[in-house]
């Protein structure tokens, strides 16, 4: 008894160092671009970015914000992709009632079933980059069409490098 | 049937470790000639394809020879148009003590009625389980969208299943052979949802926040292994079909799973996930409880799409030198065999239901056909090509 009353106690406590932590580097260092910190942060509570359900009674915008490149087998936001992070997060932060899918593609190369998850990955890389920027996530929903909606129908290096991103669909 | 695969692949799992990549070579199972010169058929169209069915089914099964005249094993019968059906009977004969192996009648549309027949005649003579009966649920891309389509065992009768006018992907067969789950984007996002055969009804099984894919339906049909991104990045899940509930089994915060398959008793799953950290995907294993996965694939620097066979054995494609080319694990052990490659890349695998043949998508200048493969000593058979491209097959049980 007395020991559970303890251990409750000693989680609450790690719980609150953990959650303080947790959000000092997500701000500091947003997800999705850290080295050792992995995708989201280095509590490595995925959980903490989990999907509401999807938008409904809005419409699409496609095309609104440029799209985020990935190298190959990657789903890593490089730096020279954050700035067009940060003027999505702008538009967002300006807008309460904007939301926003993010598309996550793949080239060609590889399982078209692993392509499916790794751009998903890409996707929630994105979203994670996004949160840590103080968007809500529920405001942030995934949408992976892995190699199936390739923007350049080329099968070359250049078709590859132009396939391997992220999309913004604006939602209002 | 069990015992020949079995000493088969202790060869060549024992020659594998010797040669790099294993060619598979000739079995020492001899083909039993078969004469149909005895079957009469009419001339009309009706009766010819029957024949025409029935002796491609028999090659196909790899354990027999359609001879005409001589042979080993004769079939004595008759086969005539009934309507825009077939009446067929058939006498199977062993010419050496001349026992009756078997003895029936059928009727039926014509093909049907001939990979019927081409089954019972496999499994009276040899007491093998034939596959010409079977069903392969496979994606098409003729209409400009991807869809699933349909096909006999041996390629033939192929028919669009869905159209949607999406994405239609990653077909499996439901264990009782008469329903097919896959993922679809009818709805915009990426869902699982099943099809009842019989019945022509279309359900939605998971559509959560994010990703709903990599569907299989366990071998007791009550569970749904699946990939979701709910979480908030790729995990491996299991759904119960009746109450909904879902159990998560993989915690991979830095990498995304794929692909899973059951184990023939169901107590496991496969699938390929990238947490070696390579940012390529491996194979693992996993109890259906949960726990620590478990790497099985050892070559190659990446192995994909895992197919757990009705024999115990992992099928997948399998990086080997820039190109996909189809492996065999045995997941006791680990040991990992290569089919024959003729260059071109294959993906996909299915195991038929005979645990010899493997069904495949094969892949040259980014044109896409079915394929049938043999584990044990036939060349790889074009079943379905042309019309677009033809991918991710699998074989009904």
């Amino acid at each position: 008894m007395k020991k559970s009353a303890s251990f409750v106690v000693g989680m609450c406590v790690l719980l609150a160092v953990s959650s303080l932590t947790g959000c000092k580097s997500l701000k500091k260092n947003p997800a999705g671009v850290s080295g050792s910190d992995g995708l989201y942060g280095s509590d490595g509570a995925n959980g903490s970015f989990a999907m509401g359900n999807r938008f409904t009674g809005g419409t699409e915008h496609p095309g609104v914000f440029a799209p985020i490149y990935f190298d190959y087998d990657s789903s890593q936001v490089a730096d020279s992709e954050r700035s067009k992070i940060d003027t999505v997060a702008q538009d967002l932060k300006q807008n309460d009632a904007h939301a926003v899918i993010i598309e996550g593609n793949c080239d060609e190369r590889g399982s078209n079933e692993y392509n499916l998850t790794l751009g998903e990955r890409r996707a929630q890389a994105i979203r994670a980059y996004l949160a840590g920027l103080g968007i809500g996530a529920d405001r942030i929903q995934t949408k992976s069409y892995g190699e199936e909606k390739p923007a350049n129908a080329g099968h070359d290096e250049a078709a590859w490098a132009a396939n391997r991103r992220g999309e913004f669909v604006l939602y209002y | 049937m069990k015992k020949c695969l079995f000493l088969y692949l202790c060869v060549i799992f024992i020659a594998s470790s010797v040669s790099a990549q294993v060619r598979v070579v000739k079995s020492t199972d001899r083909k039993i000639t078969i004469d149909l010169s005895n079957l009469r058929t009419a001339g009309d169209p009706v009766s010819q394809t029957f024949l025409k069915t029935l002796e491609k089914d028999l090659r196909l099964s790899g354990w027999l020879d359609p001879v005409r005249g001589g042979g080993e094993i004769r079939v004595n019968g008759t086969a005539s148009p009934s309507g825009s059906d077939l009446k067929a009977g058939c006498q199977v004969v062993r010419l050496n003590d001349q026992s009756t192996l078997l003895s029936k009648s059928y009727s039926g549309q014509s093909r049907e009625v001939a990979h019927r027949m081409a089954d019972d005649i496999v499994e009276a003579v040899t007491g093998h389980k034939g596959i010409a009966s079977m069903r392969i649920v496979l994606v098409g891309n003729r209409t400009g969208k991807k869809e699933l389509y349909l096909c006999d065992g041996d390629g033939g009768g192929a028919r669009q299943l869905t159209g949607e006018g999406h994405i239609a992907i990653g077909p499996n067969w439901g264990p009782d052979g008469n329903s097919i789950v896959y993922t679809s984007y009818m709805r915009d996002f990426p869902d699982i949802c099943r099809i009842d055969l019989s019945r022509n009804q279309r359900t939605t099984l998971a559509s959560y926040g994010g990703l709903n894919t990599g569907a299989a339906i366990s071998p007791d049909g009550k569970d749904l292994a699946l990939i979701l991104s709910k979480d908030g990045n790729p995990e491996l899940y299991i759904k119960n079909i009746r109450s909904g509930k879902l159990t998560r089994l993989t915690n991979s915060p830095r990498a995304a799973e794929a692909s899973p398959d059951w184990s023939p008793d169901g107590s496991q799953l496969v699938y390929a996930s990238d947490q070696s950290g390579t940012g390529r995907p491996q194979l693992y294993i996993i109890s259906r409880e949960g726990g620590t996965p478990k790497r099985i694939s050892s070559r190659g620097t990446e192995n994909v799409a895992p197919d757990w066979g009705p024999n115990g054995l992992i099928a997948c494609a399998s990086r080997l030198g820039g190109q996909y080319v189809i492996a065999i694990i045995q997941p006791s052990n680990g040991q990992m065999v290569y089919l024959t490659s003729d260059g071109a890349d294959y993906e996909d695998p299915s195991w038929a239901p005979d645990g010899r043949h493997i069904v495949a998508a094969r892949s040259v200048n980014h044109q896409s056909a079915l394929y049938l493969l043999d584990t044990v000593s036939d060349r790889p058979v074009a079943l379905l090509q042309g019309s677009g491209s033809w991918y991710s097959p699998a074989c009904s049980p």
